[in-house]
């Protein structure tokens, strides 16, 4: 009796455990089942998977978009999935077959995960349904191309512009800068020392990853046509003189300066950084916290020849291989990134820039100050360069030897010199292998 | 002479049908993975579209992988302060909280507090404290009339500000191992030796510390294997910066495996780790001699 009792528990436990195994299988044969129940509840609406890694206030502003699309027909019925670790569950998923049908796509991510055709081409959607390339930044289509082969829409735009403390400027009689001599002579003027202590720092230096676009400025670019390093040159030396200027000269900022200071104490919304490069994706945040802070926006300053260069990034939607609904995926996408009214309701609840250029017409945008600096920087915005090794090369060989010349570690000759050995070796390393 | 047999072949098989959940555990998750790794090390898997065999080569290229040695040398220098200060302030501890004094037990929770503390959580708060202008701990050297670093980013202190938190977090959990270690050791070898006429320094030299040499050699372990795979607090407090003196190969291997789908080789760098980890086990077991039996 006992022995019996012994072995059936054991039984009942290995089961569990090999159902537990292939736990993933039997959910999905689950949600499917059930998909096609209230499907044809209601009925025979298309059920497409929306995948996402933005919660909190990012998920109520997808479901609001998917909300609206879902009323606007009867045909599809999209639901949005919040994936904390998106692009892991995506890689298994892209294995097995359990594919979402929309993907909410970090564009830079394109020429990794192109090549490997998981991602399915949209030109012939395009030309189909007459929908005009000019009407988006040829920018934020080069990102979601490769290979002369367009991979989904832009869902928004970004660009890094100058954000400055007005107050601040105003006390010290100064109008925001438009060239690098200018920007110098500012933050020299704004930074407050109280001994060895720094109290207000004229101009944030904090992100060295925005080399890239202090060498657009000096009329540079990161890569070659070849895809090799382009820095140990000219224009990369000015960028780093220009950085020692402020750094060592005027002493404008103190390394660390803003570490660790999160949202309701950033160093900008409480004064003590009087300038710095930042995105739209800020807006909401300034805005927020900042009920003290008069800020306002222009665009970067201009280099030593009048160059002028910002790095534009942004976010698409993109529709998996795996995905069963792909004509349907393509209705979603088309209705949310490609019409006006729509791309100007996700603008609007989301506050972010829209990828389709006839919504920013709209006096959302016209009309309001904090706006106009992104779209005039947009205008000459670059993207990253589209080879799969340049986060990689930007991350782990160029801004480790930058952070060691910012500390006086290396001079300045010698961290281009290494930045060009060590990138130019983990572009090849990280290159598409065929 | 028989009901034993049957008996024992009885406990035997019940023991074996207990197990069995366990074994399969083990062999689904750990050793059916390694052996998969392995494979995969000799590969070009990227978990999408290539899965070919390509020999050697993945290895090959780790060789010249200088920002792999680099995470290397980074880890065996945190392992190097890490490993014994964590010993010397654990076991002092233990020393400490092992007398029955009142309120000692207040002490033991209170010491062992932080590592109930997720080691996100935990890093960010220190973020805050090692703060070059606002933090706590160069506001308490400014009072002395020190001017503090910039613990995080500054490539001299960044390494050392992990080391801290890291041994803030971990001293709590080892205290406890050698709170039980002392309680182990017998009360008539102390007797002997007092009426021998030892000390109390002689009494730790000769019999407390050889008689926790198997805790010793615990902690020690465990702590070689959790330095040489530090990743969140890493991760967290300075994402391997500045100039990648804070890199960690746990990182460039996930780093390389998801980020740039080169799972084969994220394999090959996984497996030099534990090739690393095994090595040090087994000269840390050397050092501390465990396989001796002591009493």
């Amino acid at each position: 009796m006992k022995k019996w009792l012994v072995t059936s528990i054991v039984l009942v436990m290995t089961t569990t455990l090999a159902a537990g195994c292939g736990g993933n299988n039997g959910s999905a044969d689950k949600e499917t089942g059930n998909t096609s129940k209230a499907g044809s509840s209601t009925g025979k609406k298309t059920e497409l998977t929306f995948w996402g890694d933005w919660g909190g206030e990012g998920q109520k502003q997808f479901e609001t978009m998917v909300d609206a699309f879902n009323k606007s027909q009867d045909k599809i019925h999209v639901k949005y999935v919040l994936q904390q670790d998106m692009i892991t569950k995506f890689l298994t998923s892209a294995t097995n077959g359990g594919t979402p049908d929309v993907l909410f796509w970090d564009r830079w991510r394109t020429s990794l995960y192109a090549p490997k055709n998981v991602l399915h081409p949209v030109d012939e959607y395009l030309t189909r349904d007459g929908i005009s390339e000019d009407d988006f930044y040829s920018e934020s289509l080069r990102e979601l191309s490769y290979d002369d082969k367009l991979y989904g829409l832009p869902l928004t735009v970004d660009a890094r512009a100058l954000f400055y403390n007005k107050k601040l400027l105003a006390e010290a009689g100064l109008q925001p800068p438009t060239t690098w001599d200018e920007l110098e002579a500012a933050a020299t003027k704004l930074t407050k020392w109280n001994g060895n202590k720094l109290e207000t720092a004229g101009f944030s230096m904090g992100d060295l990853g925005l080399f890239n676009m202090y060498l657009q400025q000096a009329g540079g670019t990161m890569l070659t046509e070849d895809g090799k390093t382009n820095f140990n040159n000219e224009q990369g030396k000015q960028v780093l003189e220009f950085w020692d200027r402020l750094m060592n000269k005027d002493k404008v900022y103190k390394v660390g300066f803003e570490l660790g200071l999160g949202e309701g104490q950033d160093a900008f919304v409480t004064g003590k950084v009087a300038m710095l490069y930042s995105g739209p994706w800020m807006l909401s945040t300034y805005n927020k916290y900042g009920k003290d802070l008069d800020y306002g926006i222009v665009p970067p300053p201009a280099g030593p020849n009048g160059d002028k260069g910002s790095v534009m990034g942004g976010f698409g939607l993109v529709i998996p291989e795996g995905s069963k609904h792909k004509e349907e995926a393509w209705e979603f996408i088309k209705w949310w990134t490609a019409n006006k009214d729509n791309a100007l309701l996700w603008a609007k609840t989301s506050l972010n820039l829209p990828g389709y250029k006839p919504s920013m017409e709209d006096p959302f945008f016209k009309d309001d100050p904090k706006w106009q600096p992104f779209l005039e920087t947009l205008e000459f915005a670059k993207v990253r360069p589209n080879h799969p090794g340049y986060s990689v090369m930007e991350t782990d060989a160029l801004a480790p030897n930058l952070q060691l010349n910012q500390q006086n570690k290396m001079s300045i000759d010698e961290t281009l010199k290494k930045s060009q050995e060590e990138g130019d070796k983990m572009l090849k390393d990280n290159e598409v292998v065929k | 002479m028989a009901s034993i047999r049957k008996l024992e072949k009885h406990q035997a098989r019940t023991a074996y049908l207990f197990i069995t959940p366990t074994v399969l555990l083990f062999t689904v998750f750990t050793v059916i993975p390694v052996v998969m790794a392995l494979y995969l090390s000799f590969t070009n898997y990227d978990v999408l579209s290539r899965n070919d065999w390509i020999g050697f080569d993945n290895y090959r290229r780790l060789i010249e992988d200088s920002l792999l040695w680099k995470t290397f040398r980074n880890v065996f220098l945190y392992s190097i302060i890490f490993v014994p200060f964590n010993i010397l302030i654990s076991l002092l501890l233990g020393i400490l909280l092992s007398r029955s004094w009142r309120g000692v037990k207040l002490f033991r929770t209170l010491n062992y507090l932080p590592t109930l503390t997720s080691a996100v959580a935990a890093a960010t708060v220190w973020i805050w404290l090692l703060h070059p202008e606002f933090g706590l701990v160069n506001g308490l050297l400014s009072y002395v009339g020190i001017t503090g670093p910039a613990w995080l980013s500054e490539t001299r202190t960044a390494m050392l500000s992990i080391i801290m938190l890291t041994l803030w977090q971990s001293v709590g959990s080892n205290m406890i191992i050698y709170l039980a270690g002392l309680q182990g050791v017998p009360d008539y070898l102390y007797e002997s030796a007092r009426l021998d006429g030892a000390n109390k320094l002689a009494c730790f030299r000769f019999i407390t510390w050889p008689q926790l040499r198997p805790t010793t050699f615990l902690v020690s372990t465990m702590s070689i294997i959790g330095a040489l795979q530090l990743f969140d607090q890493a991760f967290v407090l300075t994402q391997g910066g500045p100039a990648n003196m804070t890199k960690t190969p746990v990182y460039l291997i996930y780093q390389q495996g998801f980020n740039q789908l080169q799972m084969g080789y994220a394999s090959a760098q996984a497996f030099v780790l534990a090739v690393a980890i095994l090595i040090f086990s087994l000269i840390n077991m050397r050092i501390t001699k465990a396989e001796e039996s002591i009493v």
